[in-house]
Parts: structure tokens; C-alpha cells; sequence
């Protein structure tokens, strides 16, 4: 079943009285990858993930998950799928133990192999030694406490809604390296709205702005493709009259000035690449560099997305 | 019903762990002990407050069996049935408020299974309990005024039981119709009271479930009461709120 898509999502639709939260989402999420389904806040992330998870419904459009639809699907499909909703509620009154005995035993999982992977992943999440309830954990424990029940049954998909946001440092740079160390044994798709978090362990992302699919491909693609229209130029010199000069030319979008560098997006790439050059001797400095734009995933969700939605 | 065991036995382990072991069993079996006791003391009460009052003489026969009897079931029908309705008004409306029925039902359980466990741990919990509080109140009942039936005070209770595990199912429906505590608690006492009220009128009580608290009543006083229609309306309109239950659970989004 490795072939398969993790996630098939087609015309997916979701209408809340006349507000459209999805407003007709296609993607696919290939099996083994650790996904990242990034959006500013209000985006239609949680929405989209509450639909795959049998929580909501959707108003048209299909999903499917490891081949089976999602709207029809029962119990075989949830027996193979980890959640972690962006504020997991728990049971205040049970511990860390008893709580992933509870889920290991929704999942119908034999006691002996509850114990032995309840024991790996209280480790994992840090908790082995905590004997109190629940309802005396800190944020980041339940979060940490969250993923771990979202593994209990060892799922073939991990869908994960916003699993850092709530984390301070440490705590979120542990919560990404054990979604990294899951890469290759199970998929993973995790909704987030902080960039550095999908940059740092994700092959492939999706970007949604307002209910819509704006972006899909993997981070090195989307970089790659932001590039295109991007080029950096290092001179030696006063910059104020190049400035001015390439100001007026019809072929730059825009220009950021930083110190000696200037980085320009350009609607033509050909005639930029003629035209700095000769702007440049027009200027009369000298031009150390002219080179292709470096671009951070922050460029790109910018782009698409608009500077202040983030 | 793939993971209903698993659910109900945490309803069961939430019952004995939380406060929801000391509100219903709580009440019924400190009822169980006190009714006797009352049942003793208020003529002794009655008359010293009235000795007090220049004038008044108030003579009252001595108490019995059917007082002791009477007063458990007087308060059973009026705290512990409102209890059952504001405890039961959180059942489902509680998890989805929580979010903890979020991380339970994205897990192999179906939402009928959530919906049954609930009816069904809510309902052990009242058979468990109400048997233990008649029994303990036959008991004390023996000891304060000697030999005494059982029977009246049985039938009254099974009579009473049968009313409770329906207000459970109504409680059940309107926590999952309602997405607010309060509007599903409102709603049960709308229910309770309406039923009362109705009650009064004599064909409602020999023919549907309204009737089942006032045959408790006759079967204490060794009264013969019409009890046939009033339990087959009750299971049929448990089983009914159950069912309506499940299906508005199913269709609603989390």
C-alpha cells in the first residue's frame, strides 16, 4: 500500500452559513513524507483537518484517507490514524499511564503490548517519571502527552493540528525531532502557521491562504520557483543613483536595499539580466556580484500569501 | 461497537475516581439512613414544638415502618430525580465542551457506542445504588421499629428505578442535543415537572410512563396501582431517547 497516497483530497468545500472556510482544496500527500499544511491563522487548516478526521463534514468536494473516504469510513480507518487536535482535552483525573492504557484499549490493543509501548513513549515524551494527574500538567506536557497517545496504536498516517504553537523553545525543538525521527516509518501531516518549524522537518508542504491550495511542492521546489523572478546584485559604490535608475525600469516588480545588496524581483528575467549590467555602467560603480535570489520559505509564504497575514 | 467496553469501563473508573460518586450514590444511601431516623424523631419534634405554643395540642400517632418507608421515597422523588437530571444534563455536552470527546472519537469507537456507554454507566450506577440505599433503609427501617416488608418498599423502588433510567435517556438525548449544560439541565426539569404535572390527570397515569411515580407512592401505602402501561411506555420512550440520541450525536459536528 505504499503506493497509495496518504492523503487524497479533491474540491474539498466547507461553508459555514455564508463564510466559505475551504473553498474547494485538491491535494495529495505521498506516503512516507513528513508534510507540512501551512496557512496563517484562519487559513481552514483545523477545519480541513476535522474533516479528515471524521469530525466534521464536508459541504462537497472528496477526501480520502490511505484510500478509503473519509465521509464512509468507520472505525477499520481510525484504527490506523494518530490525532493531535490543536488543544487536546483530556481526562484530568487519570495519569499519563492510565490515559494511554485507556486509548490503547479504544484501539483494542493487547495489554502486554499497551505496556510495552506506553513505556516507550512516556520516555519519549518525558513523562515516564510523572506520577500526578492530568489536570496538573503543564501545557507542553499535555502536548507532549498528546503526540504519545496519537502513537499508541502505531498509525500508518499522524495527523498533527498546530502540535508546537503552545510549546516554548526546548519544548518545541523536541516535539520536531520526534517528528523527525518518525520520517520513513509512518507519514506525517502537520498543520502549523510557524515557518521555521515546516523548514526544519519538512519534505513537502502545502501552503492554504484563505480556503484555498496557493502553493504544493516540496520546500527545495518552492524555493526553486520563488527564485525565478529573484537576483541579487552586490556593488561597490554610492547605490543612490542605480537605485533611482533601476527604479524606473519596467522590468523590476521591486527592489530591497541592505547595505552594498540590492535584491530585486524582476518581471523579465532575460532583459534584467541585460539590463543591470548596463545600469550599472550608467551609475558608474563597479558590480562585484549579479547573481540568482537566495530565497527563505518566509519569501515564498510571503508571496503568496500577503506580508501580514502570517 | 469496536471500543464500547473500553469506553465503558472508563465511564465506570471515572464514576468511582471523580465527584460523580459522592452526588448520586452519595445522596441516595445518606437518604437511606436519615428517612428512618426522621421518620422517628418528627413526631417528637411536632409535639415539643407545639408544647412551646400556649393553647396547641397536636397528638399524632406514633410513627411506623410506612413512615420510615414513605419519607425515603419523598426524598428519592424529589432531590435524587433532580439530581439525575443535572448530573445527566453533562454527559455528552461535557465531553464536547472538554474536548476530550474530540481525542476519544477519533479513535476506533463509534459515536453510538460514546452515546450507549453513557446510558449504560449512568444507569448501572443508579441500579447499583438504589438497591443498596432500599436495602440499607429496610434495614435501619427493622432495627427503629421492628419487623417491617420488604416488599412495599421493593416495589416502590423498582417503580421508582424504572422513572430514573428514563430521565438517564432523556438526559442522554438532551446533553447531545444541546451544546449547553445549562439548556440540557433546563430541559430535564421542564420534563421532570411537566411529568408531574401530568400526572395528575388520571388517564396519563394508568396509561403512560408519568404514572410510574405515583404507583411508588400506592405500592408504599399497600394501594393496588395500574403499573403494566406506565413501565412499557417507560422502557419503549427510554429506548426512543436513546436511539434519538445516537442519531443527533452522529449527525453533529466536533
Amino acid at each position: 500500500m505504499t503506493d497509495v497516497n496518504a492523503i487524497e483530497i479533491v474540491g474539498l468545500e466547507k461553508r459555514f452559513g455564508s463564510t466559505r472556510a475551504l473553498d474547494g482544496i485538491t491535494l495529495a500527500v505521498p506516503s512516507g513524507l513528513v508534510f507540512g499544511f501551512l496557512g496563517p491563522n484562519g487559513a481552514g487548516k483545523t477545519t480541513a483537518l476535522r474533516i479528515l478526521t471524521g469530525l466534521a463534514f464536508a459541504t462537497a468536494g472528496s477526501a480520502r484517507i490511505l484510500g478509503q473516504d473519509v465521509a464512509s469510513a468507520g472505525n477499520r480507518l481510525r484504527a490506523q490514524i494518530g490525532y493531535l487536535p490543536d488543544v487536546p482535552g483530556f481526562y484530568a483525573w487519570m495519569t499519563a499511564q492510565e490515559f494511554l492504557y485507556y486509548v490503547g484499549r479504544l484501539f483494542g490493543l493487547p495489554r502486554s503490548l499497551i505496556a510495552e509501548r506506553s513505556k516507550a513513549l512516556l520516555e519519549m515524551a518525558g513523562l515516564t517519571s510523572v506520577r500526578s494527574t492530568i489536570g496538573g500538567f503543564s501545557r507542553g506536557m499535555k502536548q507532549r502527552l498528546g503526540i504519545a497517545q496519537a502513537l499508541i496504536n502505531a498509525p500508518r498516517l499522524l495527523l498533527l493540528d498546530e502540535p508546537t504553537s503552545a510549546l516554548d523553545p526546548i519544548g518545541r525543538r523536541e516535539v520536531l525531532d520526534m517528528i523527525a525521527s518518525l520520517r520513513g516509518r509512518t507519514t506525517v501531516f502537520f498543520s502549523t502557521h510557524i515557518l521555521a518549524d515546516v523548514e526544519r522537518v519538512c519534505d513537502a508542504v502545502a501552503i492554504l491562504q484563505r480556503g484555498r491550495v496557493v502553493a504544493n511542492a516540496t520546500i527545495a521546489e518552492l524555493k526553486r520557483r520563488a527564485a525565478v523572478d529573484r537576483l541579487t546584485i552586490e556593488i561597490d559604490g554610492e547605490l543612490e543613483s542605480l537605485v533611482a535608475d533601476l527604479g524606473r525600469q519596467p522590468w523590476v516588480r521591486s527592489l530591497e536595499r541592505s547595505g552594498s545588496r540590492l535584491t530585486l524581483k524582476v518581471a523579465d528575467l532575460p532583459l534584467a539580466q541585460r539590463g543591470i549590467p548596463a545600469a550599472v555602467a550608467r551609475a558608474g560603480v563597479g558590480l562585484r556580484r549579479l547573481e540568482s535570489g537566495e530565497v527563505s520559505l518566509e519569501d515564498v509564504f510571503v508571496d503568496l500569501v500577503g506580508p501580514n497575514e502570517q | 461497537m469496536n471500543g464500547f467496553s473500553a469506553f465503558l469501563a472508563k465511564e465506570l473508573q471515572e464514576i468511582r475516581k471523580t465527584w460523580r460518586i459522592w452526588v448520586i450514590p452519595g445522596m441516595v444511601l445518606f437518604f437511606a439512613v436519615v428517612s428512618p431516623l426522621i421518620a422517628q424523631l418528627t413526631p417528637t419534634l411536632i409535639t415539643s414544638m407545639a408544647r412551646s405554643q400556649p393553647g396547641v395540642t397536636i397528638v399524632l400517632p406514633p410513627p411506623t415502618w410506612v413512615d420510615a418507608y414513605g419519607q425515603f421515597l419523598k426524598n428519592m422523588q424529589q432531590v435524587v430525580l433532580i439530581a439525575v437530571v443535572i448530573t445527566g444534563a453533562g454527559a455528552v455536552s461535557g465531553e464536547r465542551a472538554w474536548g476530550t470527546a474530540v481525542l476519544t472519537l477519533t479513535k476506533p469507537l463509534a459515536r453510538g457506542a460514546f452515546v450507549l456507554a453513557k446510558v449504560f454507566s449512568q444507569s448501572a450506577l443508579l441500579v447499583g445504588c438504589t438497591a443498596l440505599g432500599t436495602v440499607l433503609c429496610a434495614a435501619l427501617t427493622r432495627m427503629i421499629f421492628g419487623p417491617a416488608p420488604l416488599w412495599p418498599l421493593a416495589n416502590a423502588a423498582l417503580l421508582w428505578l424504572a422513572y430514573a433510567l428514563l430521565l438517564v435517556a432523556v438526559m442522554t438525548l438532551f446533553s447531545a442535543w444541546f451544546p449547553a449544560r445549562g439548556a440540557a439541565a433546563g430541559g430535564g426539569l421542564v420534563f421532570l415537572f411537566l411529568g408531574l404535572l401530568v400526572a395528575i390527570w388520571a388517564p396519563a397515569a394508568r396509561f403512560t410512563f408519568v404514572g410510574l411515580l405515583p404507583a411508588a407512592g400506592k405500592a408504599l401505602a399497600g394501594h393496588p396501582a395500574a403499573t403494566f402501561w406506565p413501565v412499557i411506555t417507560a422502557a419503549g420512550m427510554s429506548v426512543v431517547s436513546a436511539a434519538a440520541a445516537v442519531k443527533i450525536f452522529e449527525r453533529q459536528e466536533l
